[in-house]
This record gives C-alpha cells, structure tokens and sequence, in this order.
C-alpha cells in the first residue's frame, strides 16, 4: 500500500482535469452564446478557431484545459511505473504531491490573472519536480 | 538490456523534460535578440505565440517537445499494459526500446537539420514499433 501512495496525487490531478474540463465549458457555451454562435449548424471547428472570437479570460480555461493535456500525461506514466516498481511511497510520494499542488496553482493561475511570469515561475518548478521523479524512475529502471 | 518492459519508457519520459530544458535554453536567449521582455508580457502569452516571432530553429526544439506529448502518451499506456498483463517477451521489450532510441534520434533531427523526408522516415518506423506494441498489447490483454 505504501508503494502505491504516489496514486493519491495522480488521482487528484486526473480530477482536477475533469474539473477544469467542465469550468472550460460553464464559461465557453454561454461566451458562445453572446457572441451568437450557433452550435447546432456548425461543421468540422475545432476549439482552437474560439480564440478568435471569444474573449481571451474565456479562452484560458480551454488553454489550461489543454496544458493538462500534455505534461501530465509524462507524469501519470512515470508515477504509474513507479508505483508498479516499488518506488511509488516516501520520497517519490511527496513529490508527486508538490507536482500536482504547482499544477493546480498553475491553472488558477493561467485562467484569472495569466501573468505569464508567474505562470512561467510555477511551470518551471513543476517541471523540475517532474525531472526529480523522471529521474527515480530512470534509476530504479535502467540504472538499477 | 534492463529487464523491465518499464525501462524504455522511464528512459522517454526523461528524455522529455531534457528536451524541455533545452527549449529553455534556446528560447531565452532567443526571445532577448528579439526585445521580448518577459516581465511586460501581455496576460496571457503562450509558447504558440512564438511562432511568428522567433527563429524556425528555435520554435523547432519546441514543436519537438510537443511532438514527445503527443504519440508517446499511447506508448506509456500500451507498455504499462503489457507489463500488467504479462506481455514482456524480448520481443516487447525490443520494440519498446527501438521505440524510445528512434524518437531521440527525431529529437535530435527535428531539433537540428529538420529536413522533412528523414524526419517523417524515423517518425514512421517508431510508429511501426508502436503499431506492433498496440497489437501484441491487445493480444496480452484479451487473452
């Protein structure tokens, strides 16, 4: 049980995910709505032609939404593995916890004030916690 | 060769974030010939935003990056589930790790020369690893 507490926070960021997810579109649809956009006759758009005519707030939950949609998904296969190798407690634990806490700072950062330092700022120290666990896993795996 | 099939992966998962690094490395340096101050940036910025404002050798570290959480995230997946359901033969562990070496070798084209023909070569039998990996995946998993 102990080997597998770093699946706590990738439970957690999954969730936070869906709850970006749903914040993404609790603002989008009624942003469509005032610009007069109408869903029911549009054919092949994708989210990213929105940033054109929807407000910029509005379009940052969707370019959260995305964020977590690529970083996270290294963190979730390195966590996972590490869990299966017997490396997923302790240490490892702590700092998927510290990951998934910069991440979720990370999107309120990036969906109210979307300072791009303060936003690079978290970025980058939730980058390195990520190299730390990358790093763990390379060692108990290859190096081992 | 380490044993587990985990192995390959943790070995990409690394070798991400050191092409995030490296993207670090160059776009500042870069972003600076270009007077872009970060700390005035206009709420909101993103790396895409860069494109039409830095040099193609640059932003190409970047498209990199993005490539690597792109088809890999199926790679992660399809080996996790290998190795769950007893599906770590040499011959999984060998695509897997064809897999991981053909994907540095397009960083390090796609970062550098980029020339499209040998990009898409290597980018096309990394995913013949990877089609294999699914099949015997979906074998392992069913059987």
């Amino acid at each position: 049980m102990e080997n597998n507490a770093i699946l706590g926070p990738v439970a957690t960021l999954a969730l936070w995910s869906m709850i970006m997810w749903v914040w993404m579109y609790a603002t989008r649809i009624p942003a469509m709505q005032r610009a007069k956009i109408d869903a029911a006759k549009m054919v092949g758009g994708t989210g990213k032609g929105l940033d054109d005519v929807l407000p910029p707030e509005v379009q940052w939950k969707a370019h959260n939404y995305n964020h977590l949609m690529e970083q996270p998904t290294v963190f979730y296969a390195v966590a996972l593995a590490l869990a299966i190798g017997g490396m997923g407690g302790g240490l490892n634990a702590q700092i998927a916890w510290a990951y998934v806490a910069l991440r979720i700072v990370h999107s309120l950062i990036q969906v109210t004030v979307n300072r791009v330092m303060w936003r690079f700022g978290v970025f980058a120290l939730a980058s390195l916690a990520l190299f730390a666990l990358c790093l763990h896993a390379f060692m108990g795996f290859v190096v081992h | 060769m380490p044993e587990s099939l985990l192995a390959p992966g943790a070995v990409l998962a690394l070798w991400t974030l050191i092409m995030l690094g490296w993207v670090a490395a160059t776009r500042f340096g870069a972003m600076a010939k270009a007077g872009i101050d970060l700390k005035a940036a206009p709420p909101g910025g993103r790396g895409v935003d860069l494109e039409s404002v830095l040099p193609p050798l640059t932003n190409w570290k970047s498209h990199n990056y993005t490539h690597l959480l792109e088809q890999p995230t199926l790679f992660y997946a399809v080996t996790l589930f290998l190795h769950l359901s007893g599906g770590s033969t040499d011959l999984t562990r060998g695509l897997a790790w064809t897999y991981v070496v053909l994907r540095i070798v397009h960083s390090l084209w796609q970062a550098t020369v980029n020339r499209i023909p040998i990009r898409f070569a290597i980018f096309a039998l990394a995913t013949f690893c990877l089609f294999a990996l699914s099949v015997l995946a979906v074998i392992a998993t069913l059987g």
